[in-house]
């Protein structure tokens, strides 16, 4: 392996946290939607470190999927956004609050 | 020790494009950034022995996924359009720098190629391995996601559709 | 015949009010007054049937057991003895007497149905009372008499001073009631037994200051249902009843129950001269105080009524003089009097047109049948006690008692007495000069008198005037029938020279002549009432409303006002609130959460998920 196993963690939970923060803090749904692909990378970044480390083809196969999933997961929420475009007017998460209690 | 080295280097680059991704206001530049994160993303798989995911994520998430997130953005309308088409330092010099790195690190990974002289000691799938192994062993996962596209498309298709346009007589 | 036969004496006026109620409103108007009216007289006849059986000892008889534990029993039971012949004989007539009054009286009222039951309730609680074997009895019979009282004066309860007039006279007594009470059960707790002959018989085992105490109880719970000092307040509001309601209850019957009671327990009370010497106090203070304001009222019946608080004070002075016989002498004539003057005043307000103010009548000895008059003058001498009247001996009797007596002090109580007898007369012939004397003063017209609130007057009046001969003493040659009959229980024998006796009799001649010269000096001619601080004071009854009203009824309210908000509300209602309060607040803080907001959830979601790798990561380091 040409860096420890660790540090390919490491960089793969730094890049969790910053899509998680993104999700977090941003009230742009696309916005949010980013954070989520930057998630979902952050844990291809992991599947393909450790099929490095294991040296098996299963955690690239897994990344595959998981593309693939994204996608359609990417197809669905785009047309959502596009939905709530045009019934609310607004993108800014906040204004959702139909739930409100 | 090249290879290490161009990691951290492209580690660094990935972290900084995205955290400059998280923190615009502007999603069109989010989106810029992110795509040049996936660029960086993508030379670390080759780097790791996984050229397929390499250019899967090339070509499937920075050039299908983040372009039909462009495509939403500018059909909403949703980026304030500029006025003007100056662009000043602080814009473009973030971009350029990074830009720079991940060219000077593609063009390292292609003159030494690593993989070739670290054979052997680091994992390295080929697609053939890989698509043996993905029909072989995981055929059925692949069908399911097949069928999840489908859906994925179906749904797409039924959740976007405009009423309004279809009770008027016009075609969705 | 068999003694339990007695207990219809009670009994049929109990069961004609349950059928008076029950049904009254439904059987025409007259069966409902002749089951009232023949409830009582049949109890009357019946009491003269059964004169015999009170001879000697009396007699006993028992329906059953009310009380039945563990080292008690108390029996349903009367006792039929002279002193209760007597009085049983007295209430009944003049029971009947009123009752036929009433007919006439109240001919025009709706709601006959419930007076009658009322009324004939009534006559079985007083009944109850005078019969008594045990003072459990008396005491359900003491109730019962301060409940019809209470129905009788409220009885037009639609106007609200009535209602009120109703509830003062229901509270004032039961007050004395407690005391009443705390007697009864410190006496059985002293003697194991309710029974009054027993508890008579056992008088002399009592400690001398637990019978000090006794009697102070019993005098204080006599007071509250004779209107006595210092429970007093209510009798003269309590003629907001209709005017046979009050010549039945207020004049002959409840009022006198408490002589009734403290006659009956006689050997008890009469072993402490402290309690004796109260006794007198309380009657002679209360018959002075009676007599000044009855010389300011401007009503009618208030005059009357502060006349009967005054003579029940003669007859608490009798008992207290030692004179048992003395004070049933004049329960008896004053009964008959004063029926006969609340009768006739009634009559007086039906012809004044209901005016009730004495100085809006006037000249009704011309205006108004002659009957009338001639019945309420009859009433009047014997109330001022002109020589010769049943008021005249009786009082006569009570004033020798008292002069007679061993203790110098009672000296003072007769001197209190005399000037009440003045006063007596001053005012009882200053209602007649202002009722009937002169001309009328408001031409109203008259109503139609009915017959039958005329005749009962005469019986009433010849009994009044004649009644004397009851307890005629030897001096004027009669043989004290009365004091005989009592036998044993007549009290002190008094033993007077000759001398005393005539100067006694003439001295009270002066007064009561004195007294009508007075009242004819200052009535006879037409002179307006007087409106100096005096007379306003004695009108206001030396202000006791005010004082009672002070002292009780305020402290009382701040107190259930300091238990009801202060208390209630502020400590349990607040706390309860208070709480609930604090849960709603904790709700609607917890409600904060729930913003329907995506960017809240997926930060509760991540705050999860960290919670459970910190847990995870706790297990790992452990």
């Amino acid at each position: 392996m040409i860096v420890p196993f660790a540090h390919i963690l490491l960089f793969a939970a730094a890049l969790f946290v910053m899509g998680l923060g993104c999700v977090l803090a941003r009230r742009n749904l696309i916005m949010i939607l980013i954070g989520v692909e930057i998630m979902l990378n952050a844990a291809a970044v992991a599947l393909v470190g450790g099929s490095a480390y294991w040296r098996q083809v299963d955690g690239q196969v897994f990344v595959v999927f998981l593309m693939a999933m994204t996608s359609a997961e990417v197809a669905i929420s785009l047309a959502m956004v596009v939905y709530l475009r045009r019934r609310k007017g607004t993108l800014v998460a906040d204004d959702f609050d139909g739930m409100r209690g | 020790m090249v290879a290490s080295a161009v990691f951290y280097l492209l580690a660094a680059a990935t972290l900084t494009a995205t955290l400059l991704c998280v923190t615009r206001n502007n999603p069109v530049h989010a989106v810029i950034y992110l795509v040049h994160a996936f660029f960086d993303l993508a030379l670390i798989f080759y780097l790791l022995g996984a050229p397929l995911v390499a250019a899967w994520e090339m070509i499937i998430y920075a050039g299908a996924i983040m372009v039909l997130v462009l495509f939403i953005i500018m059909m909403l309308e949703l980026a304030p359009g500029g006025k003007t088409l100056t662009v000043d330092r602080q814009r473009w010099l973030p971009v350029v720098l990074l830009s720079l790195v991940t060219l000077g690190c593609t063009v390292v990974l292609i003159i030494l190629d690593p993989a070739a002289a670290a054979s052997g000691a680091a994992y390295h799938a080929t697609p053939r391995d890989f698509g043996t192994a993905l029909f072989d062993r995981y055929a059925l996962a692949v069908q399911v996601v097949s069928f999840q596209l489908l859906f994925a498309a179906v749904g797409a298709y039924y959740v976007g559709k405009d009423e309004s346009r279809e009770r008027r007589g016009e075609s969705p | 015949m068999n003694q339990s036969l007695l207990f219809l004496i009670p009994l049929l006026p109990l069961v004609c009010a349950v059928l008076i109620m029950l049904f009254g409103m439904r059987l025409p108007r007259l069966v409902t007054e002749t089951l009232a009216v023949s409830g009582v007289v049949a109890a009357f006849l019946l009491t003269i049937l059964f004169w015999g059986y009170a001879d000697g000892e009396g007699t006993r008889a028992s329906l059953g057991t009310w009380l039945a534990a563990v080292g008690v029993e108390i029996p349903f039971a009367l006792y039929f003895d002279a002193l209760a012949a007597t009085m049983t004989l007295m209430v009944t007539g003049v029971a009947t007497l009123i009752h036929l009054y009433a007919v006439g009286y109240m001919h025009e009222e709706a709601d006959y149905a419930r007076f009658f039951g009322l009324l004939n309730l009534f006559v079985f609680a007083m009944l109850a009372i005078v019969l008594a074997d045990n003072l459990l009895v008396l005491f359900l019979g003491w109730e019962g008499v301060g409940l019809c009282s209470y129905g009788l004066i409220g009885f037009w309860y639609q106007k609200a001073e009535n209602a009120n007039a109703g509830t003062k006279a229901f509270l004032v007594t039961r007050v004395g009631d407690v005391f009443l009470a705390a007697a009864l059960l410190w006496l059985f707790a002293l003697t194991g037994t309710l029974t009054i002959s027993t508890i008579n018989a056992q008088a002399s085992t009592i400690s001398p200051e637990v019978v000090i105490a006794l009697t102070l109880l019993l005098l204080l719970g006599a007071c509250g249902k004779s209107a006595q000092l210092p429970l007093m307040t209510w009798l003269a509001d309590a003629m907001a009843g209709p005017t046979p309601v009050s010549a039945l209850i207020h004049a002959a019957t409840m009022v006198t129950a408490g002589v009734y009671l403290l006659c009956r327990l006689f050997p008890l009370i009469s072993l402490s001269s402290v309690g004796m010497l109260a006794i007198t106090a309380v009657g002679a203070l209360t018959a002075l105080y009676a007599a000044t304001c009855a010389l300011a009222q401007r009503e009618i019946k208030r005059v009357l009524a502060y006349s009967t608080m005054s003579q029940v004070g003669f007859m608490f002075m009798a008992v207290g003089a030692g004179s048992v016989a003395g004070a049933m002498f004049h329960l008896i004539t004053h009964a008959f009097f004063k029926a006969l003057l609340f009768m006739a005043a009634g009559c007086v307000i039906h012809l004044a047109g209901n005016e009730n103010d004495l100085f809006r009548m006037g000249g009704l000895a011309k205006r108004g049948p002659r009957d009338v008059f001639w019945a309420f003058l009859a009433g009047a001498v014997c109330l001022a006690g002109l020589p010769l009247t049943g008021g005249f001996f009786s009082k006569d009797g009570i004033l020798l008692a008292l002069f007679s007596h061993a203790d110098p002090v009672y000296q003072l109580f007769w001197g209190i007495g005399a000037l009440t007898a003045l006063l007596t007369a001053v005012y009882t012939f200053r209602l007649v000069y202002l009722v009937f004397a002169g001309e009328p003063r408001e031409h109203s017209h008259s109503h139609e008198l009915p017959g039958l609130m005329r005749w009962p007057l005469w019986p009433l009046a010849l009994l009044g005037l004649g009644g004397g001969l009851i307890n005629l003493p030897p001096l004027f040659g009669g043989h004290e029938w009365l004091s005989h009959r009592l036998g044993a229980l007549a009290g002190r024998e008094i033993v007077a020279a000759h001398g005393t006796e005539w100067l006694l009799a003439g001295l009270a001649t002066v007064l009561a002549a004195l007294g009508w010269l007075v009242a004819r000096w200052r009535y006879g001619r037409f002179a307006p009432p007087r409106d100096n601080r005096v007379s306003r004071f004695l009108l206001r009854g030396w202000g006791a409303d005010a004082a009672v009203d002070l002292l009780v009824v305020r402290p009382f309210t701040a107190m259930a006002r300091f238990c009801f908000i202060g208390c209630d509300r502020a400590l349990v209602d607040a706390t309860l609130d208070g709480l609930a309060r604090q849960t709603t607040a904790c709700g609607e803080r917890l409600r904060a959460v729930t913003t329907g907001r995506v960017s809240t959830y997926l930060a509760a979601f991540v705050w999860g998920f960290l919670i459970i790798l910190g847990g995870f990561l706790l297990a790992l380091v452990r």
